[in-house]
């Protein structure tokens, strides 16, 4: 007591020394003098702002003083100590902040209640947790949304369930709602079969948003997910197997691997589209089986297939498959020369730089460069001949189209390398110089760049910025509001086409289609 | 525990346009984007960093900014894209401040950046992270704005 004795009388700096002397020292001795100044203020705000300090610096390191506060008549007094209890996780306090919860009618101090109790994880909180998640507040029920899952609170999982469905209907899909994204990641918390489950089945939420944080939930998840997934791959319809097949991709674990080369054995991938995502898929996971599929998969006829496979191939370069693809290409057939465009167009320098050692291969490739109109393209592979060097790379080199400038340009946003090199392709077939993005953000530079661009080709879903959002931004730029916008949907995606519409695309093609389709739509918008 | 950063910044913006601007903004629902960015036609950008690193960006229409402006300095307009740009980055500063002071008083401390103003007709602000933003949008007389929040 002796420190604060006749703190009143003494001037500004002596008290500011003595309290900062008591934050230091935090003795409990302190405790009734600061209290006594607390309850009445000396006025001055900086000395009045300090004892709030020294208390807090006092119950920092006291917590049954803290907790004897929750008590105290003083409503300004029981806040510091609420805060204290959260920010110091004095996890004793448990119960008595609870009680004090559940008596608690006013929402300011409720969620100061809530929002301390969440930092001590107090499971004896749990039922005041169920109760205020579905508190008007969205702040106050999406901490509590939290919390269920942090908890482990197996048993609300039927209303974390359906406060995800509640936000697909009709009147709600619009926006993301703060406790949808909570009690998605809660369930994943959960990580119950029946909860994963759940959120397998929604992938196809009606929100793009939700969508998305499912999706990522889900990869974050890992292993736990994989035999939901699989399942989906084996029983699901086409768009249920694509999914499954791009999430188990992303994943990237081994067992995913098995799933998908299991179900190419059992012919579950006879759509055009399943084949492309698992090849894709298998691309990224790497397994030995899965390069084995990939090898099985150069025999596919369908460009775009090709492209995957190729794609898949490029990042696991070995002796094996340049000696197998070495020799598909040398066959001069039909099926060697869609292989060569099939490398040429998904840009696979490593493959090429690897091929080129083999004259037969080497010139089947140069064959299929030297008609790409793609000026990105040829610069890549004239870069990589260079470095190659040799008389024969400066022979081929000569032989590639020279400042092929295409003063048209069009603009494709895909989160797919092969989808992106597939429209490369058609935009330079079409004599539009292509200028591509992986997700909406990066197409979208290109025009705040000043690029001028005739065309828009987008994907629906892309991290980062999807292509709604890429499309409601192209339209609200001057000089983009009526540029052509066709967007590439899958037939379960038709569901979204009225807001892609709102947002001002102009025509769609559902996947799978054929590289003249898109031509055909293309050359439709542009001449109408 | 994201959400209940967000509290103070609500306050804090409310408490600090009404009393600079007399202008008092209705809250809106808040919502979830995944997407990166925030839309405005004048945006103040603040970068945070402590306890966790983010940034938080208020994005103001041409109406609401300009009415701001109007009701903070009467009729004592000179050059109203620079007294807009101004405003902006004053109002954004004191929001980061009294919503960081409310923070602190949690035991969350972090430090802020100077504000940074962007201008411009339906511009775009990129939040650099991987987890989803909140969005707050306001109603005023005037038009609207909306706080973005976005901490890794």
């Amino acid at each position: 007591m002796a420190m604060l004795d006749g703190f009143r009388d003494k001037d500004f700096l002596e008290q500011v020394t003595i309290l900062n002397e008591i934050g230091s020292n935090k003795d409990i001795a302190n405790l009734p003098g600061l209290m006594d100044l607390f309850r009445r203020p000396v006025g001055d705000t900086s000395i009045d702002f300090m004892v709030v300090n020294a208390l807090n610096a006092v119950l920092s390191g006291n917590e049954a003083k803290a907790v004897e506060g929750l008590a105290s008549g003083n409503a300004g007094y029981r806040i510091l100590c609420i805060r204290a209890i959260g920010e110091y996780g004095f996890t004793s306090a448990g119960p008595m902040l609870t009680s004090l919860g559940e008596a608690e009618t006013d929402p300011d101090q409720i969620q100061e209640i809530l929002s301390a109790l969440s930092r001590i994880e107090a499971p004896d909180a749990l039922p005041l947790f169920r109760k205020h998640s579905q508190s008007p507040d969205a702040f106050t029920s999406a901490l509590c949304v939290e919390m269920l899952g942090r908890l482990g609170d197996a048993a609300s999982a039927p209303t974390l369930m359906a406060m995800v469905e509640g936000n697909e209907t009709d009147e709600n899909y619009e926006r993301c709602e703060l406790t949808t994204w909570k009690a998605v990641e809660a369930l994943a918390l959960l990580g119950t079969e029946e909860t994963i489950a759940f959120l397998v089945e929604k992938l196809h939420h009606k929100n793009p948003t939700v969508r998305r944080i499912i999706t990522d939930t889900l990869v974050h998840t890992g292993e736990p997910a994989l035999p939901l997934l699989a399942r989906v791959f084996e029983t699901g319809g086409t768009d249920e197997k694509i999914l499954a097949a791009n999430l188990l991709g992303f994943i990237g674990h081994r067992k995913g691997a098995d799933v998908l080369v299991g179900g190419l054995d059992k012919g579950l991938a006879g759509d055009a589209n399943v084949r492309y995502a698992v090849y894709e898929a298998l691309g990224r996971i790497g397994t030995m089986k899965g390069l084995i599929c990939l090898m099985d998969g150069l025999k596919e006829t369908d460009e775009l297939i090709l492209m995957a496979v190729v794609t898949g191939l490029e990042l696991h370069v070995s002796p094996g498959v340049i000696k197998a693809l070495t020799a598909l290409l040398t066959k001069a057939n039909d099926q060697s020369d869609r292989l060569a465009r099939a490398v040429i167009n998904s840009k696979a320098v490593r493959l090429f730089d690897a091929l080129y050692e083999f004259e037969g291969a080497a010139a089947a490739l140069i064959d299929a460069l030297a008609t790409s109109r793609d000026p990105e393209i040829l610069e890549a592979f004239r870069d990589t001949l260079e470095e190659i060097g040799g008389d024969r790379a400066e022979e081929d080199l000569a032989r590639l189209p020279q400042n092929v400038a295409a003063v048209r340009k069009a603009l494709a946003a895909d989160d797919s390398r092969s989808m992106l090199a597939l429209h490369r392709s058609i935009l330079t077939d079409l004599g539009f110089e292509p200028l591509t993005g992986a997700n909406g953000q990066e197409a979208f530079a290109f025009v705040e760049a000043g690029e001028p661009v005739e065309l828009v080709i987008t994907d629906m879903n892309m991290p980062v910025m999807d292509g709604m959002e890429l499309v409601e931004k192209l339209r609200a730029t001057e000089g983009y509001e009526n540029v052509p916008v066709i967007m590439v949907t899958t037939e379960s995606e038709s569901s979204q086409r009225t807001l892609a519409q709102k947002a001002g695309v102009t025509a769609f093609i559902t996947k799978p289609f054929k590289p003249d389709a898109l031509k055909a739509k293309i050359l439709e918008v542009l001449g109408g | 525990m994201d959400v209940e950063l967000a509290k103070p910044f609500i306050k804090a913006a409310i408490s600090v346009i009404s009393t600079m601007a007399f202008i008092t903004p209705r809250p809106g629902k808040p919502f979830v984007k995944k997407n990166s960015v925030a839309q405005g036609d004048v945006t103040g950008l603040v970068g945070l960093t402590g306890d966790k690193n983010g940034s938080v960006s208020i994005s103001f229409s041409k109406g609401c900014a300009v009415a701001i402006v109007k009701n903070m300095l009467g009729d004592d307009i000179s050059d109203i894209m620079n007294d807009v740009k101004d405003a902006v980055g004053e109002i954004t500063n004191m929001v980061s401040g009294q919503a960081r002071a409310g923070l602190a008083e949690k035991g969350l401390v972090f430090q802020g950046s100077t504000p940074s103003v962007i201008m411009g007709d339906g511009h775009t602000i990129s939040h650099m992270a991987k987890n989803p933003i909140m969005a707050i949008p306001f109603e005023t007389d005037h038009g609207g704005f909306t706080i973005e929040f976005c901490f890794e």
